[in-house]
């Protein structure tokens, strides 16, 4: 149970000028699940180890339930954490392991065991107590790191890309387990990933970074649908989001449209609305949209692009198809997987306008209310 | 395909145990030594393997010994000692130094170890004076101190499990760290259960180094009653390159000091041979 508080933060090593977390500010409430999401070296593990009390702090203040921590030894913290190479003791057997930081506390012998024989019910891996970490597959010893986490019952969970070492299947499974075990622990968790579907489909707000830099903290659904800015939308969402630079002109009607050279799409009134009070009319943008707001079909007859059919990709239930609509673009759309073409044949889409997104050109911001 | 497979695994097999049974062939040697009569020791061309053992050897090293001053259980009580508290402590100073090395960066810490490799480089005899002007100094001629305090530093053990220790990922510490463990904490129940066959090694090497030894007995120890027990015996057997008398001693000799490096090494041998096996910790 903890509120976390994290002010203004910035990590530089050693002599070098340039912060590798550069002013990371946060509120986490009680009990949330928060997820560090990024490409690699953009410094989430060295967030998390901040907080963790593992890494200096070079600037600014984290608080955990209002205390100052920056200088709190990581045992004072009342967190654990979980690694991604599992970092079991070898020479100590899985009760040992788990056991381990509740002997450092000093607690009585019978409740170790409890405590232990609780935790290991919980991620079911009683029948190896006895067994040395390199007697366990993969699978097994994460279930060991996170058991060794739980035991102690603390204030915060950190967790540093625990199941990038499983395989796909077994990283769904613990996903699915790791879900659970919030919802029964109650606990604030921190997890670190640079995979995207563990992102959104753990998360309670995701937090966005790049360079050092937070780009967003939201909810999954906002950050997927309501994206700050041109990185993020690329980085979640899979295929990527089409992004298709272009002009926006009024038309003879009186409102807006988004011009390339091959296409001419029409924009519903509520983002005219938003380009005119960012005065973009007759200015160069990012169009972005998700290709599963491309269909077949057209929602909107004034919504409509035609492309030359270039290959396809089927993922079980989805057929993505790409096209190629000029200037070197290819554009990404979902449609049902029964659905065939020919390299060449002309395609007409749909675009679902309501949910165009439009971007800044340079800076990529997105405009926003 | 198998059966090509077990061929080669045979003779790879053979081929293992000739170089094994070469590399006993010393060992062999000074045991069969040790039970030859006076005849055999001296017959030329030696022979390798005893004819006729006897134990006569023994008996007339009991009877050298016995005719010294100082019984033989003062010495052998000396060597136990020195031996027992030295392989301790620079068992113990090895590992925290080359704990502090691999783990602790602090400045100045390359230049530290350099100095100690380059202390792997010196003979000997090189220290010999500087390190008579410190026991005596100390004032620590005719005591134990003296037997150990020039063993002590052990640059082998030091550079052994600094390499070793670099291996623990640190994440390991790391999450002792948050489980609660003291600086102390990790260092015994972290670094040195997860390089214990390092460590074991390290402990042979320094029984080795400070059992053996005649050095500090020789130039440090005036007093009989402080000198080691393989010395005693050096004493006893020394000199007699051109000489008859007390070659069976000599070889009973060779065989008493050799034994305990033999049964310390096989006590610590299941955690050495891991050490050669299994050069990281994954
Ligand atoms: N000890 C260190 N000394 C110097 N630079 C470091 C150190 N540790 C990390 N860095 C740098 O800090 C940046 C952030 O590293 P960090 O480990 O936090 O990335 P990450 O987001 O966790 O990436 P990944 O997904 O690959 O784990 C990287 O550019 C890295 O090179
Ligand atoms: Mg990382």
């Amino acid at each position: 149970m903890a509120n976390i508080r994290i002010d203004h933060i910035y990590k530089r090593y050693g002599k070098d000028k340039h912060p590798v977390v550069k002013d990371f500010n946060l509120e986490i409430r009680d009990k949330e699940f928060i997820v560090f999401v990024g490409p690699s070296g953009c410094g989430k593990s060295t967030m998390l180890r901040m907080i963790a009390g593992l890494e200096d702090i070079t600037e600014g203040e984290i608080y955990i339930d209002d205390q100052l921590v920056n200088h709190l030894p990581p045992k004072d913290r009342d967190i654990s954490m979980v690694f991604q190479n599992y970092a079991l003791y070898p020479n100590m057997s899985v009760f040992e392991n788990i056991a381990f930081g509740l002997r450092m506390r000093k607690l009585p012998k019978y409740e170790i065991e409890l405590a232990v024989k609780k935790a290991s019910r919980i991620l079911e891996i009683e029948s190896y107590l006895h067994r040395k970490p390199r007697q366990l597959s993969g699978g097994q010893r994460q279930r060991v790191a996170i058991g060794r986490a739980i035991v102690r019952n603390p204030k915060l969970f950190l967790m540093d890309e625990p199941l990038s070492n499983l395989d796909a299947k077994l990283r769904v499974a613990m996903r699915m387990e790791i879900i659970k075990l919030h919802q029964s622990l109650e606990t604030t968790f921190i997890y670190v990933t640079h995979d995207q579907v563990e992102a959104m489909t753990m998360a309670d707000r995701i937090v966005v970074m790049k360079e050092g830099v937070i780009q967003q903290i939201d909810t999954p659904e906002r950050i997927y649908t309501l994206p700050s800015n041109t990185f993020v939308a690329s980085f979640i969402g899979s295929p990527q989001i089409n992004l298709i630079s272009g002009r926006i002109q009024e038309n003879a009607l009186g409102g807006l449209e988004f011009l390339t050279s091959r296409l001419r799409i029409a924009i519903h009134e509520s983002n005219a609305e938003l380009l005119r009070k960012h005065g973009q009319v007759n200015r160069q943008v990012l169009l972005g949209i998700r290709p599963e707001n491309i269909s077949l079909e057209a929602l909107f007859s004034d919504a409509v692009v035609t492309g030359t059919y270039r290959f396809t990709e089927l993922m079980g239930a989805d057929r993505f198809i790409y096209l190629d609509i000029g200037q070197d673009q290819l554009l990404t759309a979902r449609v049902s997987p029964s659905v065939r073409f020919e390299p060449g044949d002309k395609v007409r889409l749909g675009i679902d306008s309501l949910k165009m997104l439009f971007f800044h050109p340079d800076t990529g911001v997105r405009f926003a209310d | 395909m198998r059966l090509r497979f077990s061929l080669s695994r045979i003779s790879f097999v053979v081929l293992m145990l000739l170089f094994a049974a070469f590399m006993l062939l010393p060992i062999v040697f000074i045991i069969s030594h040790a039970f030859k009569p006076y005849d055999e020791l001296f017959v030329y061309p030696p022979e390798f393997l005893v004819k006729h053992p006897t134990t006569q050897n023994f008996v007339e090293l009991m009877q050298v010994t016995s005719n010294s001053l100082i019984p033989l259980s003062r010495y052998l009580f000396n060597s136990i000692v020195v031996s027992a508290l030295t392989v301790v402590l620079s068992t113990i100073i090895s590992a925290m130094c080359g704990y502090a090395l691999a783990k602790h960066p602090f400045p100045g810490r390359q230049l530290v170890f350099s100095t100690i490799v380059l202390m792997l480089m010196f003979a000997p005899e090189v220290v010999q004076i500087p390190r008579y002007l410190v026991v005596s100094r100390l004032g620590l001629m005719n005591t134990y101190p003296g037997h150990i305090l020039p063993l002590l530093a052990l640059p082998v053990g030091v550079f052994l499990l600094k390499q070793f220790m670099e291996q623990i990922p640190n994440s390991l510490l790391e999450a002792a760290r948050i489980d609660g463990a003291t600086e102390f904490g990790l260092f015994l129940k972290i670094a040195v259960p997860v390089c214990m066959p390092a460590v074991a090694t390290v402990a042979i090497l320094a029984f080795q180094g400070s059992w053996s030894n005649l050095e500090t007995s020789a130039y440090f120890m005036q007093d009989d009653d402080m000198k080691t027990f393989p010395f005693f015996l050096s004493t006893l057997t020394s000199n007699l390159a051109n000489n008859v008398a007390r070659q069976g001693a000599a070889a009973v000799a060779t065989l008493i000091v050799l034994l305990p490096n033999l049964v310390f090494f096989i006590l610590l041998q299941r955690k050495v041979i891991d050490t050669m096996a299994h050069s990281g910790i994954k």
